[in-house]
Order: structure tokens, then C-alpha cells, then sequence
């Protein structure tokens, strides 16, 4: 398939690459042009502006920063004029903004799916993400073998806006997610008990999860370097949060937890790996 | 003086009416005549005409996107106002849109104090508003005369958006207030105490407050018609919640009572008083 791909970044650029691996025909463009020099290297085709990765293709993928960003390259693929083209945002923006775009690209005749990713450089790299898509059924079909190159569990969640919202609820449950185990390891250690065994025999019952099994691994190994950056996670919490309030929906754990994520930011952590809010805790209860 | 007012609400309305009674020459622009009512003023067609003929211009209305919308927007005040003329704004908005909003004007020579007030509809009729002031020095100085006829306690907080920093602070304190006054209602009555007598016996010791006193008072008599509609409240802690994270300031507790004002919509009791948040506990 004919693909542009626009937004080389941490995870962009791996996911243009699982792209070229599996067969189809990319063209790149990114904000700075070095980002594109190792995909033009693995053979991928360069553009000159959003508009030009769009022009000629089936399909345009981007993955960028934020909502506006996200607007932007889509107001450019728009005015390409590219008939029958289907767009892909797999950035994480708010569901709201998600569905605006995707009128604005209807009205130029450009059908769009927001598609959200989850598992990080570690899935990007792997082609092992978990997509989540919203849409109309036959935008998804004609993008299933493009995302089926980056990810492993795609589901088509619902219509336009629906990958968004799975997105924020699958931040709700790691940010949460993470601060609880978080909190489970200050407690043990208070308690003056060694948290790797602590880990090891939770790890058997009902607590069970990815993030304490791998978070978890992180946290004892004080390996604070991201993965996943706290500013980001932050970022992701005050889209839910947003969308809480403009829907009144009472969201106390996603608040509480925003606000940690929100002193990691202001206190300096923003850099690292949103398992760093162990060491907030532990700043908190005067544990370092 | 020429004075020009737009937001003739439950605020504006006896804001207006003390300008005057000062003796200032009143001119209003509403979004809907109707809400000029019995106001002898003379009615501007648009903010620009208003502007046109005032030395300074009062607004109190709702959002960030309502007053950049009559300042800066299609027939905008600052399509009207001329250079050094000075316009007040008394709504509560975003510290950001107050300073974006003062720069635009700033580029035409006019002068913008961001002042949000507190007090309630109460204090607005008795002229007894606490008013919170951004903006230069100077021009704080110059209209400082009006202010006096809406409120006792002006103080200038500091340069554009400083009033509306002041505000936000305001308001986390009180709606936390309102929470804490609420949840204390609500556990003397799930331990069948009075409620009443809580109220009356917390007045007279450390815990008392204006807060207490007046929404508790609602609370007791369970009337949660509208004092402050709680859907502003709602509004400003989007505010609040959102200068926190720019800031990267944690505010753990204004983030709790944030869901508990969603809630208070979720269950459609935005237009009646904050004291709602008791009937929020009592679904749990």
C-alpha cells in the first residue's frame, strides 16, 4: 500500500520502519529533516510539507505531540485534495479534539480514524503496540494492514472519537496503576519490609499486573529512565481530567493521581519515567 | 464620567446601578436588550459603538471567551475605545486570557485592569465587593474612584492577570470551604446529631467562617436555591485546576472537590447553590 507517514519521533520513527519491513511503499516527513534521514536510508521516499505526504497516497498516518500539532498536518493532508484518502492520527489527543478533526477531514472529503497506541518504544520497536481505533468499519478495513505492521491487538473500539476514550481510560488505569504499586513498595519499606519479596508474592494473586511485574522491576532497580516520561503521562491525566469536567463525571482517584504527576512535573521529574512518582512518595515521608 | 457597562447579570446589574448613582453618565451594551430592563442608560448597538463613548468601560460577564469576545472580537471594543480610555474587567477569567486580552489592547494605547471581585450578588448590592486588581499601578489609580462606589477592600495584586491569580486562590479557598462545611453536615447527621446545633455551636469557635455561616445556614434549612449558581463555580475550578498544572503546583484537595462539582452537575443542580455539595455526599 502507498503510505505517508508524518511524525518521526520515539515512536514514529520505529513505526515507519515496521511499515517499510512489511512491504508497502512509504513517504516520510517530519518537522526536522534529520528525524527523516534514517527512514529515507531504509528506503522510504522523503516529502516536502503534510500535504505532499499525503498526495499520491491510499493512506496518511501521523504521530505527533498534541491536539494542535495533530491539526495542523491535518489541515495540510486536507488541502492535498487527495481523493479516497483515509487519515490516521495515532498520537494521544482528547477525544473531543479527535472528533473535530475528523469532521474537518470529512468535509474535505478524507475519511479518518483516530487510532491511539499503546506499549511504548519497547512495542513500537517491536511492532507488538495494542492499537485502538475509532471510526467508520470501512476506514478501518482499508487501514487494518498498515496498523497489523506496527501492533499486535488492534481493536476497532467504535466510532470516531472511541480510540481516544480508550486511550484516556487505558492512562487512567496505569497512572493509577502505577502510583499504587508506587504506594504498596513506600508502605512495605516504612514497614521496614523488603519490597522485592513483597513484589515476588504479590505477583502470584489478584494484585497481579504488567506494571507491578515490569514497573515494578523498575522501581527496585531504581531505574528512573523513561520508558514512558512523567510530563507525558501528566499530559494524558489532564485530557481525562478535562473531559471529566466538561462531562461532569466524578473522577477522585484520576484526580488525585493527576495531581501527583502534576508535582513530578513541577519538582523536576518530568524527564523521567513516570515510575519516578516512587520517589515523590518517598520525598513525601522523608524515605529517601 | 462617562461610563460604559456590558454584563448587566445578578453581579452587573447593582454594580451598575451604584456607578450611577454616583453620578456618572451610564451607557450599557447587552447580547440580548431584554436585560437592559429598567435601566436608564443609553443602549450601545455593539461593544464599539459603547466604547466609542466612554472614557472607561466596565465588563462583567461569564467565560475567558465572553470577554475576548466583546473586547476583541467582530465590533469589539477595541474597534471603539480610544487610546488611554480604560476598560475593568470584573468577570473571572483564565490569568492567561486577562493577559492575552491586555496585550491586544495594549497595542491600540488602551488600558485593561484585570479586576475580579468577591462578595457575591450580596456584596454586589451593598457595594461591599472585595475587588482584586492587575494591571499598572497607574491606571488601578485612575479608576480607583469607580471601584470605591462597588467595594470597600481594593488591593492591587500585581501587573495583568495577577487579579485573576488572586481569584482562583479565592475561590479554592471558599468552594473547599463549602466541601469541608458540607462533609461536617453530613457526618453530624449520619451520626443523628443536629445539624443545626453543630452549625450554631462551630460559629462561635475556631471553625467558624463566612462560609458557615451562610451556606452552612442553607445547608441546615436545606435550601439550595441560588446564592453563587454552582455550574461558576464548576467553571472557575477549570480554571483553577488548569493554572495549577502550568504552574506545576500539586493541589491535591482542589482536585478532590473538582470531582465532587462534576458530580454536583452530573445530577443537574448547576443552577442552584454550591451548598449542593451536601446533596452530593448523601448519594454516596
Amino acid at each position: 500500500m502507498k503510505i505517508g507517514f508524518i511524525g518521526l519521533g520515539i515512536m514514529g520513527r520505529p513505526m515507519a520502519l515496521n511499515l517499510i519491513k512489511g512491504g508497502h511503499d512509504v513517504t516520510v516527513w517530519a518537522r526536522r529533516a534529520e528525524s527523516m534521514q534514517p527512514l529515507l536510508e531504509a528506503g522510504a521516499k522523503g516529502a516536502a510539507s503534510p500535504a505532499d505526504a499525503a498526495r499520491g497516497n491510499e493512506l496518511v498516518v501521523s504521530m505527533v505531540a498534541d491536539a494542535p500539532d495533530v491539526a495542523e498536518v491535518m489541515r495540510g493532508v486536507a488541502s492535498a485534495g487527495q481523493s479516497g484518502l483515509v487519515a490516521v492520527d495515532m498520537s494521544t489527543i482528547a477525544p473531543a479534539a479527535a472528533r473535530r478533526i475528523g469532521e474537518d477531514l470529512a468535509a474535505a472529503g478524507v475519511d479518518f480514524v483516530d487510532a491511539p497506541v499503546s506499549g511504548g518504544e519497547v512495542g513500537a520497536i517491536a511492532g507488538t503496540l495494542s492499537i485502538m481505533a475509532g471510526g467508520s468499519d470501512a476506514a478501518f478495513a482499508r487501514a487494518k494492514p498498515a496498523f497489523e505492521c506496527m501492533g499486535k491487538n488492534v481493536v476497532h473500539v467504535g466510532a470516531s472519537g472511541a480510540g481516544q476514550v480508550t486511550k484516556a481510560a487505558n492512562q487512567i488505569v496505569t497512572g493509577m496503576g502505577v502510583l499504587a504499586v508506587a504506594e504498596a513498595f513506600a508502605f512495605a519499606a516504612k514497614n521496614g519490609v523488603d519490597r522485592s519479596k513483597v513484589r515476588e508474592a504479590l505477583l502470584g494473586g489478584f494484585a497481579y499486573s504488567k506494571i507491578l511485574e515490569n514497573h515494578g522491576q523498575r522501581m527496585l532497580d531504581r531505574n528512573f529512565k523513561p520508558g514512558f516520561k512523567s510530563w507525558m503521562h501528566e499530559k494524558d491525566l489532564n485530557i481525562v481530567m478535562q473531559t471529566a469536567h466538561e462531562l461532569g463525571l466524578c473522577l477522585p482517584g484520576s484526580a488525585a493521581t493527576a495531581q501527583m504527576f502534576n508535582a513530578m512535573v513541577g519538582s523536576g521529574l518530568g524527564e523521567e519515567d513516570s515510575i519516578a512518582v516512587l520517589k515523590l512518595l518517598e520525598r513525601l515521608s522523608g524515605q529517601e | 464620567m462617562k461610563i460604559g457597562f456590558i454584563g448587566l447579570g445578578a453581579m452587573g446589574r447593582p454594580m451598575a446601578r451604584h456607578l450611577q448613582r454616583a453620578g456618572h453618565d451610564l451607557a450599557v451594551w447587552a447580547r440580548r436588550p431584554e436585560s437592559v430592563g429598567d435601566l436608564s442608560a443609553r443602549v450601545c448597538a455593539t461593544p464599539a459603538e459603547l466604547g466609542r463613548c466612554c472614557e472607561v468601560v466596565f465588563t462583567v460577564v461569564t467565560s475567558s471567551a465572553d470577554v475576548a469576545g466583546v473586547a476583541l472580537g467582530k465590533d469589539g471594543l477595541i474597534d471603539g475605545m480610544a487610546p488611554g480610555s480604560v476598560l475593568v474587567d470584573c468577570s473571572t477569567i483564565a490569568p492567561d486570557a486577562a493577559r492575552h486580552i491586555a496585550e491586544k489592547l495594549g497595542e491600540k494605547g488602551i488600558r485593561f485592569l484585570d479586576a475580579p471581585v468577591s462578595g457575591g450578588e450580596q456584596g454586589a448590592i451593598a457595594a461591599t465587593l472585595a475587588i482584586m486588581a492587575g494591571g499598572d499601578a497607574a491606571v488601578l489609580e485612575r479608576v480607583r474612584p469607580l471601584l470605591e462606589c462597588l467595594g470597600q477592600r481594593i488591593v492591587h495584586i500585581g501587573p495583568n492577570g495577577a487579579g485573576q491569580v488572586a481569584k482562583a486562590c479565592n475561590q479554592m479557598i471558599m468552594v473547599a470551604a463549602i466541601e469541608a462545611a458540607a462533609e461536617a453536615m453530613r457526618l453530624a447527621a449520619g451520626a443523628g446529631v443536629d445539624c443545626a446545633k453543630v452549625r450554631q455551636a462551630l460559629a462561635g469557635g475556631s471553625a467558624a467562617s463566612r462560609v458557615l455561616e451562610v451556606m452552612g445556614e442553607r445547608m441546615v434549612s436545606r435550601d439550595f436555591s441560588a446564592g453563587i449558581e454552582a455550574r461558576l463555580h464548576h467553571k472557575d475550578f477549570g480554571l483553577v485546576l488548569e493554572a495549577a498544572r502550568q504552574s506545576g503546583v500539586p493541589v491535591a484537595l482542589t482536585a478532590v472537590v473538582a470531582q465532587q462539582l462534576n458530580a454536583l452537575m452530573a445530577r443537574g443542580w448547576g443552577l442552584d447553590d454550591t451548598s449542593s455539595l451536601l446533596r452530593v455526599l448523601e448519594l454516596a
